[in-house]
């Protein structure tokens, strides 16, 4: 495998305007705050954190959905604004969240499939049916399925042909936003079981965001913890899991339920006050929630700490 | 002394299709009870059922269903939201969709204590600006005046839940309560109603699909499959040694961290979740089930696998521990 990361972000930010009132003044909304990563080609990075927090925001930048308001996304090394739209299609592909409003319900499931291959514009169309054909074997549909709509199928297979659409064009790269969220449990295990097998199959990369810490510690080889906006802690997903070092990480573990019977509902201690993304807290942005913060905490703002594979980013690290 | 909810053999028709097809439980005064299922296994239905708000041409029948020793089968729709919001109230899923929009939360709130109790304004304002406090929600006073809009996620839950106490009732029905919300609010929430129950001496009957909250606040579980409760137990004998295929197979679904190795593939049970056609006999999980056999063809009988512990299986109790050895 190359030394070019399949993703690479540098110094991304993205700032919305938000207009709470019709006379009243727009007030700026840092959605993603100057956020820098890279992704080895064949890993899956794990995203997590509260709703509000910018995974969503920065999925769509490194999908191109959204133009950065300053910052990089590098695909396999080239500039995302330097690729056309085909080109970045046969990179990077999305999965999203709820496949009961990402598929069009007027199309049958092979002409939804085909269709990143015919918006290539240069495939064939005996081509285009074979490629449909494998891509659906591949996620476990029946051709006779692929003539179905999407409203005769069920939340599983749904998410099975928008899986397949991604998989069609052999991108490197998978962005999962929330692939599992709205799945019954037996359906998610069938779900994230395929993901895995595709991803040994075909050598793919993941992005995988989600605000579930059970399925990201069995899916992510690496994890990234987003707090309004900022990555606050980065590291491999084992040592990440056994040794949170940022406390808002340690509180996001703490309150994973485990189907555990007898051990109660945790107190994780972070409080009542929310975050707001438009009123982001002067010092270390977590440090109002923050069971541990002290002084300091409260007007400088923590720098990156390296640690194992990544970084914490907290005035006690420093230390 | 009979349960705070006693419900046997529930069942609920909407025209020809069974949603519900035999649900039996109950909820002691200070118990939480979990029905736990997938979505379309009828947990929802149950409840609106229980409540008494089936949508128009929802047929409810039971062989028996009692709020505090009555009889609630045939109660007229004019005493039942006499009984409803005041001694049995309800919590459902969306904080977002259920508040009035148009509504500030102080006028949602007082309107139940008026309604069933009737206090004057005063007496209901003070009333909601002291469960507001309670339910952990800081300038109560400052709320009251507001609009659901103006609250996120984790706080009109709570609004929900300080109006579901307004009237002190003696059983809760929540519906999938931290479900929409994030697993830190999740945690404040649950935390909140075992709290609440406790000092209160609620019965609480706690729908969801998550199998971590069931472990972690449920007295008792009952898991729901195809509109037929398939399975009751304590929970922690529910966990230790599940009886049905059904219920052991949602327990390998769910990843564990520390117990499931990462890249290993998960559980997962083969297929869907059949439609059930009516004067359908014998199992509804017999064909996604690997230990299905002939007698699962035929009516099925229910089997104590310990003295509180139920399962609707043809599989002899304790069949598990010699499957393990």
């Amino acid at each position: 495998m190359s030394d070019i990361p399949a993703i690479e972000v540098r110094g991304l930010r993205r700032v919305f305007d938000v207009r709470q009132g019709l006379f009243a003044k727009p007030r700026q909304v840092v959605a993603v705050d100057d956020v820098s990563f890279s992704v080895p080609a064949g890993s899956v990075l794990g995203i997590v954190g509260e709703s509000g927090c910018g995974k969503t925001t920065l999925a769509r930048m490194i999908l191109g959905l959204l133009p950065p308001s300053s910052g990089d996304v590098l695909i396999d090394g080239q500039r995302l604004g330097d690729l056309d739209r085909r080109a970045r299609a046969r990179l990077i592909q999305p999965v999203f969240q709820d496949p009961f409003s990402s598929l069009n319900p007027r199309r049958r499931v092979r002409d939804i499939v085909a269709m990143p291959l015919v918006a290539q514009g240069n495939i064939a169309g005996d081509e285009v049916k074979r490629r449909v054909g494998e891509a659906l074997e591949r996620v476990g549909l029946s051709a006779e399925q692929g003539s179905r709509y999407p409203s005769q199928l069920s939340g599983g297979q749904r998410q099975r042909v928008a899986i397949a659409r991604a998989l069609v064009l052999r991108p490197r790269i998978v962005v999962c936003d929330e692939p599992t969220s709205a799945l019954d449990v037996s359906v998610q295990a069938q779900i994230l079981n395929l993901l895995a097998e595709l991803r040994k199959d075909l050598g793919l990369t993941y992005l995988f965001i989600s605000h579930n810490l059970a399925v990201v510690e069995h899916v992510a080889s690496e994890v990234a913890v987003m707090y309004l906006g900022r990555i606050v802690e980065r590291n491999e997903s084992e040592a990440l899991f056994a040794h949170p070092q940022h406390p808002y990480t340690r509180a996001l573990l703490d309150s994973v339920l485990t189907p555990e019977p007898g051990l109660g509902v945790p107190d994780v201690g972070l409080g009542d006050t929310m975050p707001d993304p438009a009123n982001i807290p002067p010092g270390c942005r977590f440090h109002p929630r923050c069971p541990l913060a002290f002084e300091r905490c409260s007007h400088e703002t923590p720098k990156l700490t390296p640690n194992e594979a990544g970084f914490v980013e907290c005035l006690l690290a420093e230390e | 002394m009979s349960a705070l909810l006693d419900v046997r053999n529930l069942r609920v028709t909407f025209g020809g299709t069974a949603a519900v097809r035999g649900a039996s439980l109950t909820v002691e005064k200070g118990e939480t009870h979990c029905l736990v299922g997938e979505s379309g296994c009828g947990k929802s239905v149950t409840a609106l059922a229980l409540m008494g708000l089936l949508a128009r041409g929802g047929k409810r029948e039971a062989d028996a269903l009692s709020f505090a020793g009555q009889d609630i089968r045939n109660l007229g729709e004019r005493d039942m939201s006499r009984l409803r919001g005041d001694r049995m109230a309800m919590i459902v899923q969306e904080p977002m969709t259920s508040l009035n929009p148009a509504d500030t939360v102080g006028s949602q709130l007082t309107e139940v204590l008026r309604r069933h109790r009737g206090a004057s304004r005063a007496q209901a304002v003070d009333r909601a600006a002291e469960l507001l406090g309670r339910v952990g929600i800081t300038a109560p006073g400052l709320r009251l005046g507001q609009y659901p809009h103006q609250l996120s996620g984790g706080l009109r839950q709570r609004v929900m839940i300080a109006m579901a106490l307004m009237c002190d009732p003696e059983l809760l029905i929540a519906d999938e309560p931290t479900t929409a919300l994030d697993v830190t609010v999740q945690a404040q929430i649950l935390r909140l109603l075992a709290e609440l129950q406790a000092e209160f001496g609620l019965g609480i009957l706690l729908i969801t699909h998550d199998l971590g909250v069931v472990a972690r606040i449920a007295d008792r579980v009952s898991v729901m499959y195809a509109g037929e409760v398939v399975e009751s137990a304590p929970t922690a004998e529910l966990f230790a040694a599940p009886q049905h295929p059904y219920t052991r197979g949602l327990l390998t679904c769910v990843p564990v961290p520390g117990k499931v190795k990462r890249g290993e593939p998960l559980g997962s049970i083969p297929g869907v979740v059949p439609r059930i056609p009516p004067g359908f006999v014998g199992c509804s999980f017999r064909d996604r089930c690997a230990y299905a056999h002939a007698a699962c063809k035929h009516d099925i009988p229910r089997q104590h696998a310990g003295p509180d512990h139920e399962a609707l299986c043809t599989l002899p109790p304790g069949w598990t521990d010699r499957a393990a050895a």
